[in-house]
Order: C-alpha cells, then sequence, then structure tokens
C-alpha cells in the first residue's frame, strides 16, 4: 500500500492512498494479457502481487491459515483459468478481489471459525518482549479481537476500506450489494468496533 | 424536529458515512467537499475522522507475512485436473469458433481445397491414367509456404497461378505446403510469395537459392 502526498483540509490531514501495490494497473493488464496466452511466468508476477493483498483480505474472513491458502489457491486457479472472460469493465483488482469473496463465503459455509481463544487476555507470554513491542502486539490482539465481534460482511467491508483503500464503489462491486449497503456496513461496523475495543475511546484517537 | 433540523441532521448522516473513504482519499470531488463543508462545524465527526485514521494505520501496521505458496499453486497448473480443464477449454473455444458463420464458411473452403488438391495428387499417382510414354516425371516440390488461417481456396488459388507453382504435398503438420515453382524465377516468386499479405512464411527447400 502505498502513500501519496497527504492533503490538509480544514485542519485535518487526509490519506490519499492508492488502492493498489506498486504494480500499475497497466502493467497488471499487460500480464493478464499474456496469462489469457497460458503465459505462466506472467501468471506468477500476477500471483506475487496479489498473494499478499488476498492472504490478508481472507484471513479476515475464514481466519483459518490453511483455509486462506486453500480459498487463495482457488480464486488465482479461477484468474489462470477465466482469464479470457475478464472483459475490463471493471478493475482488475476488483474482479480478482470478487472472486477471492465469493469462494470465501463457500469456504465458510464448510468451515465455521475455529472457537475463541477464551485465555486471550490472562495470558503471559514466556518469552522477553520489548515494552513497545508488546504494546503493538497488544493493540494488534485487541483489533483482531474486535474484528471478530463483526459479522464476515462487515469485515470484508472493514478490510477493503482500512487496509486496501478501496472506495465504496469498488467494494460494492466485489461483495455484490448496492454502494448504500456498503456505507451502511461501515457505518455499523464502526459502531461495533469502538465498542469492542479495550480502553475508552480516546485511547484510539 | 424542523426542517433545517432535519437537513442537517441527514448532512451528518451522510457526511459520517462517507468519511472513511474521505480519510483514504477515495471520494469524488463533490462528495469530498460535502463531507469538508461539514467537519468543520461537526465536533462530533471529526472525532470519528480521528478514529478512522487511527484504523487505517493500524491496519497498515499489520503487515501479512508473504507466504512461499507459489511453487504449490505452481503443480496445481501441470496436475492432470488442470490439463483436462484446459484441453476441455480449447476445444470448447475450437468449437464455437467454428460454429462463427465467417469461420465456417472458411473451413469448408478450406476441406473443398485439401479434397481438390488431394484428388488431383491421386489422380497423378495412378499410372491407368498415363499417356503411354508421354507422362512427365513427378516434380518435386522446391518451395515450402504457410498461408494465414483466413486464406481462401480462391485466394491460394490464385497466389500459385499468378506465378506458375503447382502444389507438390502438404499440409504438412504444421499446415505448410509443398510447392514447385519454375526454377529459374524461383528467387523471384519466393520475393513475390513473401510480400503477399496471405503468405506467413516462403521458403526455399532444397538448398538452392536459384
Amino acid at each position: 500500500m502505498r502513500e501519496v502526498p497527504t492533503v490538509n483540509v480544514a485542519g485535518t490531514a487526509i490519506r490519499r492512498r492508492t488502492a493498489g501495490p506498486p504494480a500499475s494497473a497497466l502493467v497488471e493488464r499487460e500480464l493478464l494479457d499474456r496469462i489469457k496466452a497460458h503465459d505462466v511466468d506472467a501468471f506468477e508476477r500476477l500471483y506475487r502481487i496479489y498473494q499478499p493483498r488476498l492472504a490478508r483480505f481472507l484471513i479476515n474472513l475464514v481466519k483459518r491459515p490453511q483455509l486462506v491458502e486453500e480459498v487463495l489457491d482457488d480464486t488465482m486457479m479461477v484468474v489462470w483459468q477465466t482469464a479470457g472472460s475478464f472483459r475490463g469493465t471493471s478493475k482488475l483488482s476488483t474482479w480478482v478481489f470478487a472472486i477471492a469473496y465469493r469462494k470465501a463465503l463457500k469456504a465458510r459455509a464448510r468451515w465455521p471459525d475455529p472457537l475463541e481463544d477464551g485465555e486471550w487476555d490472562t495470558r503471559v507470554s514466556n518469552d522477553p518482549m520489548p515494552d513497545a513491542e508488546l504494546q503493538r502486539s497488544r493493540i494488534h490482539d485487541a483489533l483482531d479481537r474486535a474484528m471478530r465481534q463483526l459479522s464476515t460482511e462487515q469485515r470484508a467491508v472493514v478490510d477493503l476500506t482500512y487496509f486496501h483503500g478501496l472506495g465504496y464503489r469498488d467494494i460494492a462491486e466485489i461483495v455484490g450489494c448496492p454502494v448504500d449497503t456498503v456505507k451502511t456496513r461501515m457505518f455499523h461496523a464502526r459502531r461495533r468496533l469502538k465498542q469492542a475495543l479495550p480502553g475508552t475511546l480516546a485511547d484510539w484517537l | 424536529m424542523n426542517d433545517s433540523t432535519a437537513f442537517d441532521l441527514n448532512l451528518h448522516k451522510e457526511a459520517e458515512e462517507l468519511l472513511p473513504w474521505y480519510t483514504t482519499g477515495q471520494l469524488d470531488r463533490a462528495e469530498q467537499a460535502l463531507v469538508e463543508r461539514h467537519l468543520s462545524g461537526c465536533d462530533e465527526c471529526r472525532g470519528q475522522l480521528a478514529f478512522d485514521r487511527r484504523m487505517i494505520d493500524e491496519f497498515a501496521a499489520l503487515t501479512p507475512e508473504i507466504d512461499t505458496g507459489w511453487m504449490r499453486l505452481r503443480a496445481r497448473l501441470e496436475s492432470p485436473q488442470s490439463w483436462k480443464h484446459r484441453v476441455r477449454t480449447e476445444a470448447l473455444a475450437a468449437w464455437r469458433s467454428l460454429a462463427r458463420p465467417s469461420v465456417a464458411a472458411f473451413a469448408f473452403a478450406q476441406l473443398l481445397f485439401l479434397v481438390v488438391a488431394g484428388s488431383i495428387l491421386l489422380s497423378l499417382s495412378r499410372p491407368a491414367y498415363r499417356a503411354l510414354a508421354s507422362a512427365p516425371p513427378p516434380q518435386s516440390a522446391n518451395v515450402i509456404a504457410m498461408f494465414r488461417p483466413n486464406t481462401t481456396e480462391s485466394q491460394i488459388r490464385e497466389l500459385l497461378q499468378g506465378n506458375g507453382a503447382s502444389l507438390v504435398g502438404g499440409p504438412t503438420p504444421a499446415d505448410a505446403y509443398l510447392l514447385r515453382v519454375p526454377a529459374r524465377s524461383r528467387q523471384a516468386v519466393l520475393q513475390r510469395l513473401r510480400s503477399d499479405s496471405h503468405v506467413l512464411m516462403a521458403q526455399p527447400i532444397d538448398g538452392n537459392p536459384s
């Protein structure tokens, strides 16, 4: 995820982030054209661009690491096998994420989330950890726990917005719902996140 | 609630819903302007904006581990199931392609050409049809040529006739044709064939460039 110049407006800063990896959309389209001709090298390059993004997206949806691998591979196999059917009416990333989302929902139907680790907040690690690292680890655990309080649909919208930097129109296309539904899901997801995060809201501002 | 209050509440709801994408710079100009106008007078939305910014920072810090799963996927590309899928897909594509009227007409023309060419070759190979002592010895090919896939039988015939060439054999497994052209003018014929838009390739095949 790249950040491009910060814009100051009304005393606040907005992060104008691009929704993609360093490879431009043009490069991705060229790779896809080569994949249509069964060019395995081009497919490997596209895989390496999308693997981290999809892994990150999927772990929020299916939770089990093995299932993430399975869904990710299935998603990329669909890209390989049906690249010829991609008409370019949407962004390539939107098409790939939409395939991954549908695969993830199917996988979830077969494999529900693993049970919660009930000892999460009392666990003491035996490994010495620097304070800053410990603090970061706690924040990540807290965030992960809060995300688990959300529905699958809400998690998808939150992750696609906050981490992948996608606009609500692209997200609507990926998850297959109206744009207003995306906005509503995000609205309620943020409320639930605030309630589920430990400490006071001021700690998270 | 008067109209003005209702309007403000609607505006507040609209702006608050858009805030996450304002924060990531994903709004169009009109939406961005709407949010900015509202932000300047709404403490609640400024607080929400701070929360969104924090979440974005935290999410960005959660860097996923880059797995080395490529080799696993690469193996699937080579699996029998994948090959079956590919063969099935390509067979389907070929059938769809053949079903298109223009391609079907071309395929029929090619088939017709092969039947006619085959009949001629067959007739030449039958001794019973030769006039006594007058049959010319069978000529060997001195040019190999490939035509573009959309070339029709009549276009190929015209090309051969226009260059004094005759068909000796083919199509080969690579869809090339063996031709006999007058030995003295072979170089000129080769040049004309190569410059023709229907010809993919034309080469001498006996190593004699004459």
